[in-house]
């Protein structure tokens, strides 16, 4: 510092001096501590928050103000137990599910139960029971709207009702009302859905646990409590307090009372002789009546549903069945499902066909953090999956464009350096002008037709003019491939889906980092491997509806599988393509299709999935795919967006005013039930229960916010540093003047002295 | 001479965080001012429309308090890049007017400043990207903490949350944030239907009863 110089050059007012440097270097100290003050500030703020995402459990202090009544990863409180029950049926190309709830109440309340749950998205739900003592009652499929007020009106005329509803394609809720005072009460739905088949493996999953990504519907809600002071239960006693235990171990509801065990059964009938059969991430006891039969148990009985449920199984033939071809017939139409595994596969590895790759990667301020990551990662393993025979490209974009190479290059070690260090290079800013990058990845400039061309496209699809996209492509796709690359852990997946399709390629999702290099070499795979393209079905007698209408590529492995409704069962199904350059067809006599079951819903499920996204991509008008998708539904039984399942049991059971005095009476179960799997010592699920009291008066408005499931809709941060920024500034500025006026009377103080 | 630099240098920086700060604001009131020119164009064509060429993000809806003269068009997605300038509309969440709770968050101190003088019973008009127009009277609100904020997304009921960060005049920020909470009253098509479900009092809950006097506010 230049104190030294200044006290050497004048040793006279020593003193006076000193005075001044203290005076001098306080000031200085102030200015730095407020610098570091800030700085402390913002450093703070972002470790802050990022410390307390990872801790999101429910605080005590917190329980206080709203109703919560369950922790963070989903345990359930002491208030309304559940057992689950999953049957199974595979019977060749499809399966069939039960899932039984089982609801009791050890409460001294009638209580109303909402249960969200996961289901395959496939999946098409078509049946709802309820089980009251020894009644059964079977639901019925109504509009939306319409079952609700039947359940609303039931459940206020104190009957027992349940309600099936979709809130998203693959997240479902099922409601009870009046559950009396230690009563149990069986809900079972039931769902058709078709089986997995990649290469000569087939396989069924059972979703038991929702991804945070959906970000599902709430959980417990429990909002009138002004009732229930005197207890719940026998374990503990008030919920409110309950729920100041539940983040400490001490008294987790989960451990002293276990609740939601869910037990699953398979009962496979692959239709072939089966070889390997592989529970991926459960323990199973698998029972082999006959060669094409397997009947597959949980080891342990009942499991806590914190992951998916994962079966697969293989034919013991080392070759799979290549064609399979099934029908139904329901009311005075034939429905038919047919699945086809090209040849590509034997034929095509001998010798890979050389390719031009044109990869183009969103380097968009959208993808800023993990997602860009992810997406540079992506893109340095398939740079270093290319062959020295194909040629390739680099595209860059956000909202403006860079082109790598005036046209593909070949892919020799150059190249591949070159564009590696122009990818590890780039940072996520700007908009995202997707549809000009489009363009250029498919301005096919090479021609050379030896060449299989392919785009691959990374992004994570934040964009509002899907349609202009989807132009472009339909436009100028001539004989490319499209590949959408959804990026980070909400995609656009509207756009990938339909993006690909129209492009005749694939969609691959990478969510996480650690799914960058699995994903993308089966992304490779498809793409090192040629398809069968250019796919027709054709009727040969019968009039078909067939979906998918454009029938998209068929890729290594993967199984062709059309759905149609026919008005008659006669002639062959004929389905044409080309396998690299040779042309390809099969033709399948319809006399030959075997019995299947549930092949309408299966049908009908996929139309309707096809007019939802037609409604999305503004195809359809909202008016006009909701009324095609209202009569599929009606007129199949299939629980949708705009149709539930609702039973009520007629006879009243909640009489008016005085509640019912019951003693815990459990309910016979059904034939093959073990009461004590259902209820079992197992510990919590994650599933998500919520419930409110089944009191007349009650307000559909009280199911309102209030309580938080604090994995659902995070806040963001909403606070800018403006104000601390330019409190800080002005402060400096004073600081600054003050010093000033201080130094500019500082001579007259010396000329003084 | 060395005596006048540290009051300089001190003075420079501190024009330059006031600058800073500054320019957060205006970047925040210049924004609203195209936005708006967007959005007027967005409902004219029916389609998204980027309020500036290199824009990540589109505005959706336009909310308005009449009664202290608030308004402010939302943006597509909450990121913080979105939320410098304007209010986002939170991903995962219903749009306005269709079912489900809208959840749209902005900054306390710039777009959402207003949300202080709301009180329950205000009317807020949100007109949506395609031109609807939906009504909505604030009902509730509560502080909660960022990840518990105890918001019903797929409610069966129509409602909206405009979500800021609390307290209002704190200078940092923390995990606490203010929801308001409003139910539909009416659309511009039908202002009746959904009404019906939606002026269910609801006096049994914690929130704040639906009619209140303006001291009832927090």
């Amino acid at each position: 510092m230049d104190t030294y110089d200044t006290a050497d050059d004048d040793e006279h007012p020593m003193l006076n001096r000193l005075i001044k440097l203290g005076l001098l270097l306080l000031a200085q100290g102030i200015a730095v501590m407020l610098m570091a003050f800030v700085a402390l500030l913002v450093s703070f703020g972002t470790s802050w928050s990022a410390t307390t995402e990872q801790a999101s459990l429910l605080q005590p202090g917190d329980a206080r103000s709203g109703s919560l009544l369950l922790k963070g990863d989903g345990a359930i409180t002491e208030a309304i137990r559940l057992g689950i029950d999953v049957d199974i049926t595979v019977s060749g190309p499809t399966l069939r599910t039960r899932v039984t709830q089982v609801f009791r109440n050890p409460t001294q309340d009638w209580v109303e139960a909402t249960y969200v749950y996961p289901l395959a998205t496939g999946g098409a739900v078509d049946t709802l029971k309820m089980v009251v003592g020894d009644r059964i009652i079977v639901g019925d499929i109504k509009e939306r709207q319409q079952a609700r007020l039947i359940y609303e009106e039931a459940r206020r005329a104190g009957q027992r009702a349940a309600l099936t509803e979709q809130e998203r394609p693959n997240i479902f809720t099922n409601s009870v009302a009046n559950i009396g005072p230690g009563e149990t009460v069986l809900v079972q739905i039931e769902y058709q859905e078709p089986v997995h088949q990649s290469g000569k493996e087939y396989s069924l999953r059972l979703p038991l646990v929702i991804g945070p990504r959906y970000n599902p519907a709430p959980i417990v809600q429990s909002v009138d409590f002004r009732k229930d002071g005197s207890g719940w239960g026998a374990t503990t006693s008030d919920p409110v307090t309950d729920r100041d235990r539940i983040s400490p171990p001490v008294l987790d509801p989960a451990k002293t009372a276990p609740v939601n065990p869910t037990s699953i059964t398979v009962r496979l009938k692959a239709g072939f002789a089966l070889g390997e059969v592989k529970s991926h991430h459960h323990n199973v006891k698998i029972e082999s009546p006959d060669s094409t039969t397997r009947i597959v148990t949980l080891a342990d009985g009942a499991v806590p549903a914190d992951r998916d449920f994962e079966l697969t199984w293989k034919p013991l033939t080392d070759k799979a069945p290549s064609v399979g071809l099934f029908r139904e017939r329901v009311g005075d139409a034939d429905y038919l499902l047919a699945f086809v595994t090209p040849p590509g596969a034997e034929q095509a590895t001998e010798k890979p066909m050389p390719r031009e790759v044109v990869f183009v990667i969103d380097n968009s301020g959208s993808m800023g953090g993990t997602s860009m990551v992810q997406a540079k990662a992506s893109l340095a393993y398939a740079l270093s999956r290319l062959q020295p025979t194909d040629r390739f490209n680099v595209i860059r974009f956000d909202d403006t464009m860079d082109v790598l190479f005036p046209a593909s290059v070949p892919a020799d070690a150059a190249h591949v350096g070159e564009a590696t260090s122009f990818v590890s290079a780039l940072q996520a800013r700007g908009g995202t002008e997707m549809v000009p990058a489009m363009r250029a990845a498919l301005a096919d400039k090479l021609g050379d037709t030896g060449m299989v061309r392919q785009v691959v496209f990374l992004t994570d699809g934040a964009i509002g003019n899907e349609q202009q996209l989807f132009e472009t492509i339909t436009a100028m796709r001539g004989r490319s491939r499209v590949f959408m690359v959804g990026i980070g852990s909400a995609p656009n997946t509207y756009l990938m889906t339909r993006a690909a399709e129209l492009g005749r390629g694939a969609f691959t999702h990478i969510g996480s980092v650690e799914q960058v290099e699995e994903r993308m070499r089966s992304l490779f795979a498809k793409l090192e491997n040629p398809a069968v393209t250019g796919l027709a079905a054709k009727f040969s007698e019968a009039n078909a509806d067939v979906t998918p209408a454009i029938i998209p590529d068929v890729y290594r492995d993967e199984p062709l599988v059309l759905a149609a409704k026919l008005d008659k069962l006669a002639g062959a199904l004929e389905i044409r393509g080309r396998v690299g350059d040779r042309p390809w067809s099969v033709t399948l006599p319809l006399q030959h299709a075997a019995e299947g079951k549930g092949l309408s819903k299966l049908w009908a499920k996929r139309k309707i999935g096809d007019a939802e996204v037609a409604r999305a991509m503004r195809e359809l008008a909202h008016e006009e795919a909701d009324k095609a998708i209202l009569a599929l539904a009606l007129d199949h039984q299939i629980v949708t967006r705009l149709t539930s399942l609702v039973a009520v049991d007629k006879t009243p059971s909640r009489p008016e005013g005085a509640p019912l005095k019951l003693s815990e009476l459990p309910i016979n179960l059904p034939a093959g039930w073990d009461f004590e799997k259902v209820f079992g010592e197992r510990p919590q699920i994650p599933a998500q229960l919520r419930e409110r009291h089944a009191d007349a008066g009650t307000s559909p408005a009280m199911r309102r916010p209030t309580p938080a499931a604090p994995d659902a809709i995070r806040l963001p941060k909403t606070a800018t540093s403006a104000e601390l920024k330019m409190i800080a500034g002005l402060i400096l500025i004073v600081l600054a003047l003050v010093l000033f006026a201080f130094n500019r009377r500082r001579p007259l103080l010396t000329n003084a002295a | 001479m060395p005596r006048l630099i540290s009051p300089l240098v001190l003075a420079l920086i501190g024009l330059f965080l006031f600058g800073d700060g500054a320019y957060i604001h205006a970047k925040a009131r210049l924004a609203q001012m195209l936005l708006e020119r967007a959005f007027d164009r967005s409902i004219a064509t029916g389609q998204a429309v980027k309020p500036w060429s290199w824009a990540d993000t589109w505005p959706v809806a336009r909310i308005e308090v009449k009664r202290i003269g608030a308004s402010a068009i939302v943006l597509e997605g909450a990121s913080g890049q979105a939320l410098a300038f304007g209010p986002g509309h939170i991903h995962q969440t219903a749009d306005a007017g269709e079912r489900g709770t809208a959840v749209y968050a902005a900054h306390r101190d710039t777009h959402f400043r207003f949300l202080r003088n709301v009180v329950i019973g205000d009317i807020i008009d949100v007109t949506r990207r395609d031109g609807r127009h939906f009504r909505y009277r604030a009902d509730s609100s509560a502080v909660v903490r960022f990840d518990a904020s105890g918001i019903d997304a797929t409610t069966q009921g129509f409602e909206l949350v405009l979500a800021t960060c609390w307290p209002f005049d704190a200078v940092t920020s923390g995990p606490e944030r203010y929801i308001l909470h409003a139910t539909l009253i009416g659309t511009d098509k039908s202002p009746t239907a959904p009404a019906t479900r939606a002026s269910v009092a609801h006096s049994t809950t914690r929130h704040t009863p639906v009619v209140a006097s303006p001291k009832d506010s927090p």
